[in-house]
């Protein structure tokens, strides 16, 4: 007996694994913790993992988990946090004081001097980054 | 104290962030998770433009820059 074809799950890839993805984006992440700001490596790395991730994400090279339809009620709490970050960073990025009322990447930006929470960081980014691709 | 106040209020958006997480998390929660969301959002489409998956691709790739090499 057929099986409708949108409840068949397609096979994953070889490389489309933690196993492997993991190990990449630790290596990548080390390398852009390397980059210093303001340096046009770092423009250009940032140009270019995004980008890739960007293409990978269009096109239909990677499979994707299902989407939701709809949300429901409970979706509204997400709306908390978010607009509580926004009204600080609203607030800090007008006022524009510095150091005596930082915006949020003022207050990151110290600790990302750090190669180590650098590439943590990039290492954050690029997970996400590709976790928004698979959906 | 008004840096005090701006590290506070961060902080404070951060956790929140984190609990709606943990909560949407739950056995059996009507809280949709962070990732679900997004996916939700990358569904929105114009004709053929994926607009929603282009503007979350857009934005977490500025905010990447901004952050990374900015």
């Amino acid at each position: 007996m057929e099986h409708p074809s949108e409840l068949s799950v397609a096979e994953p890839r070889a490389w489309d694994r933690p196993v492997v993805t993991v190990p990449v984006l630790v290596c990548l992440s080390l390398v852009g913790g390397q980059l210093p700001s303001f340096s046009a490596s770092a423009n250009l790395y940032t140009l270019g993992t995004g980008g890739a991730l960007i293409w990978l994400g269009l096109g239909n090279r990677v499979p994707r988990r299902p989407a939701p339809r709809r949300l429901g009620a409970g979706a509204v709490w997400w709306v908390l946090p978010a607009a509580v970050f926004g009204v600080f960073e609203g607030v800090t990025f007008v006022l524009a004081a510095g150091d005596e009322f930082p915006t949020f990447s003022r207050l990151a930006d110290p600790l990302l001097e750090d190669e180590l929470v650098r590439s943590a960081a990039w290492f954050a980014w690029l997970a996400a980054f590709w976790g928004l691709v698979r959906r | 104290m008004m840096r005090a106040l701006a590290i506070a209020g961060f902080l404070t958006a951060l956790t929140l962030l984190a609990a709606v997480e943990w909560a949407a998390r739950r056995p059996g929660s009507r809280i949709p998770s962070l990732a679900e969301v997004c996916a939700y959002v990358m569904r929105y489409e114009v004709g053929p433009v994926p607009v929603g998956r282009i503007g979350l691709f857009g934005f977490w790739w500025w905010l990447g820059w901004h952050f990374l090499a900015r």
